[in-house]
């Protein structure tokens, strides 16, 4: 029997899902690409440095802000440029606002509308008027944060190599900061309403990966680590996982070990609960899970717990920036010289990988982008495998249902994934 | 005390009056059809889309304004494309055979055809890929290259007639509300041509070109509200030339701040190159 669907919606992206199965055994499971190929990497070689962060972030719509990072942190390496504190916090900053204008969306208007059995997010918000007024609210606090620092939401423009090209107006930082007390108990309402779903219970063991930095819930910089034992410098990512490419496929999948693994929110709250701001992790408590906790859907009350954290960790960053001297935040002169640079940020959908390799001149030699979806795609596709032999009774259409759901509650990104 | 009671009682007559002006109003909505509208994306980074979506409830209002009959980005449900559209917004470039049917589609069944921002109307990011080697950016990414669709970069109007353009990278989304309703109404708008410095000095911005710094501003079509150069960034083109735009004295204005070549670069990077040379020839 095949089980197939044409087009996933509601996912950043395009493609669908093929499965066979055998008197009742899954024989394959696999997402299908319908995604274009772009060849960002490509494109960038042999042009300046400075255009890469203008042309990486094209990479993605919705969470362009940590390719520029990510981008803009491997230039630096390979230049060997340090950049000031200010300018480390307001670029973390801008992550978290990343971080909670991404998953307020894939929560509300992605993801939520499956578990009531609606098809049309217009039809979402008739229904839930309130709640969707909610997400909204969060959604423009973290997007405020992106505009007000990388002076616009999408393809952000201050951030450069060095630092940052303009210093945001401190009294946007203090609204900002000021809005967040509110905000914050709109998204204490949204994550109680989201604890009533009813979320299937599955369970599969994977191998959790994400940065981890102590003292702190790791975001803009730290080690990788894993649940189980991995602990390696950003620098040796490309020593322990493999990038491959199969015939055919315009996503190079990563493998550690020969095996799949999984990142994200669900990777993070698993690895860096512990520390989680005070309100996430009260949160994350009233959920009552017990770790490590291996359910995809779960990765839905993840990102709950993480916008929740966010908007803490956000408002007590922008408190301590307005302390110290912003003007230390702009730009300063560097040399250019030829050398090679790693960087890893935690994206919304996981870690995000560059590597980046710069002649003399400042012309880009190598770059290799490795997305957060092409590293989860594997560990996807053999949960679904093991998911579909119990909803395989369900008639058709119902059982598309909950595929689309399954496959949604990972938040997919195809244009990061394809680039 | 009386008084009062007269008032109220007037104040409930007028109210009532007005529920029936609603009621009336609502019905003749139900009878006026809303047009048909879909948003249909190609290969991109749909960040145009999400620019639209970042409307929030600006976005939802225009939404519901409209019979929204394809938008996968908030709806699951499958839509055969079948009906009849008023219009229909394209995003993203035609990289797959699969992106250009579904072009050719959506231009056969709706009356009006408009590009959501620079990838469509202009190639994009993904068109630096033509100004290159074309075999060898391929080469750079994958092992494996048999098999994978890797057509040029071409704008969406080398296919099908494209009836209007919302520029930028991405869209600005206000100007997508400014002139959405005289689209609805079949109407063709036209943005001014008006140079992207006219918003930036309105800004109070110190001009990039007095401090010899390059931007393209004064070539550009302006409707932007001067956000490059409002962050300290040169204009680099992504709204396209203006009708009136002069690029040779644009070029010449550039001569000391860049080299030919660092001209060619920028101007690849929104697809703006093969404009300029399209627009040059034309000029000779």
């Amino acid at each position: 029997m095949q089980i197939k669907i044409n087009h996933i919606a509601k996912m950043e992206g395009h493609a669908g899902f093929m499965a066979s199965v055998l008197q009742g055994d899954v024989k394959s499971s696999k997402i299908e690409v319908q995604e274009g190929i772009r060849l960002i990497e490509g494109v960038l070689i042999g042009r300046h440095f400075k255009d890469m962060p203008v042309v990486a972030q094209r990479i993605c719509g919705i969470c362009p802000v940590v390719h520029n990072l990510t981008s803009i942190k491997s230039i630096e390496n390979a230049l060997g440029v340090q950049v000031s504190e200010e300018t480390k916090k307001l670029r973390e900053i801008m992550e978290l606002g990343q971080i909670i204008h991404s998953h307020a969306l894939h929560l509300f208007f992605l993801s939520l509308a499956d578990f009531f059995d609606i098809e049309n997010d217009l039809k979402l918000v008739e229904k839930y008027p309130e709640m969707a007024k909610k997400a909204m609210r969060i959604r423009e606090y973290g997007m405020e944060i992106i505009k007000v620092i990388g002076g616009r939401v999408i393809h952000p423009l201050n951030n450069e190599v060095g630092g940052f090209k303009k210093i945001p107006n401190a009294d946007a930082l203090k609204k900002i900061v000021f809005s967040s007390k509110e905000v914050l108990e709109e998204a204490m309402v949204l994550g109680n309403f989201f604890k009533k779903i009813k979320l299937p219970d599955f369970s599969r063991e994977t191998e959790y990966v994400s940065l981890s930095k102590s003292g702190k819930y790791a975001i803009y910089d730290g080690d990788i680590i894993s649940n189980q034992g991995l602990h390696i410098p950003v620098l040796n990512f490309e020593n322990n996982f493999q990038e491959l490419q199969k015939q055919k496929e315009v996503i190079k999948r990563v493998e550690h070990n020969g095996k799949s693994y999984m990142i994200g929110a669900i990777a993070r709250i698993n690895l860096n609960r512990n520390k989680l701001r005070p309100e996430a992790h009260k949160y994350l408590e009233s959920l009552k899970w017990k770790f490590p906790n291996y359910n995809p859907f779960n990765n839905i009350l993840a990102q709950m717990t993480e916008v929740i954290h966010a908007i803490e960790e956000s408002s007590y960053l922008i408190r301590q920036v307005l302390h110290c001297n912003l003007e230390n935040s702009l730009t300063k002169s560097y040399e250019t010289k030829e050398g090679s640079g790693a960087a890893a940020v935690e994206a919304p959908r996981g870690t995000l990988y560059y590597h980046t390799e710069i002649d003399a001149k400042g012309y880009i030699k190598n770059v290799n982008i490795i997305t957060p979806t092409a590293q989860f795609l594997s560990n996807l596709e053999e949960d679904i495998a093991e998911y579909i032999p119990r909803i395989i009774k369900l008639k058709g259409k119902d059982r598309e249902r909950k595929m689309r759901a399954f496959i949604r509650a990972y938040d997919p990104c195809i244009s990061c994934a394809v680039h | 005390m009386p008084k009062t009671k007269t008032k109220k009682s007037f104040l409930k007559k007028k109210s009532s009056d007005v529920e029936i002006k609603i009621k009336v109003s609502v019905e003749n909505r139900k009878k006026i059809k809303k047009p048909k509208v879909a948003i249909i994306s190609l290969t991109s980074c749909e960040g145009c889309q999400f620019a639209l979506l970042d409307l929030g409830q600006k976005f939802l209002d225009f939404a519901s304004s409209v019979e929204m009959v394809d938008f996968r980005l908030i709806e699951d449900e499958e839509d055969e494309e079948k009906t009849k559209l008023d219009l229909v917004l394209v995003e993203g470039n035609p990289v797959t055979k699969g992106n250009v049917k579904t072009l050719m589609r959506a231009r056969k069944r709706s009356n009006l055809l408009v590009a959501l921002g620079n990838c469509a109307a202009m190639g994009g990011v993904p068109e630096i890929k033509n100004y290159q080697e074309r075999s060898n950016t391929i080469k750079h990414v994958y092992k494996y290259i048999q098999g994978v669709s890797n057509l040029d970069i071409k704008e969406i109007d080398n296919f099908v007639k494209v009836d209007f353009v919302f520029p930028g990278c991405p869209i600005n989304s206000e100007e997508f509300l400014k002139y959405m309703p005289e689209l609805l109404k079949n109407k063709i708008p036209t943005i001014s041509d008006q140079p992207v410095c006219v918003e930036c000095k309105k800004k109070g911005n110190r001009c990039l070109l007095l401090d010899k710094k390059p931007c393209f501003g004064p070539m550009i079509l302006g409707g932007c509200d001067a956000v490059c150069p409002s962050s300290k960034m040169m204009c680099q083109g992504c709204r396209g030339l203006r009708p009136g735009g002069n690029i040779q004295a644009m070029r010449a204005t550039l001569k000391n701040m860049m080299t030919d070549e660092e001209f060619e670069n920028v101007s690849e990077i929104y697809g703006l190159r093969d404009d300029i040379e399209e627009k040059s020839v034309k000029m000779i």
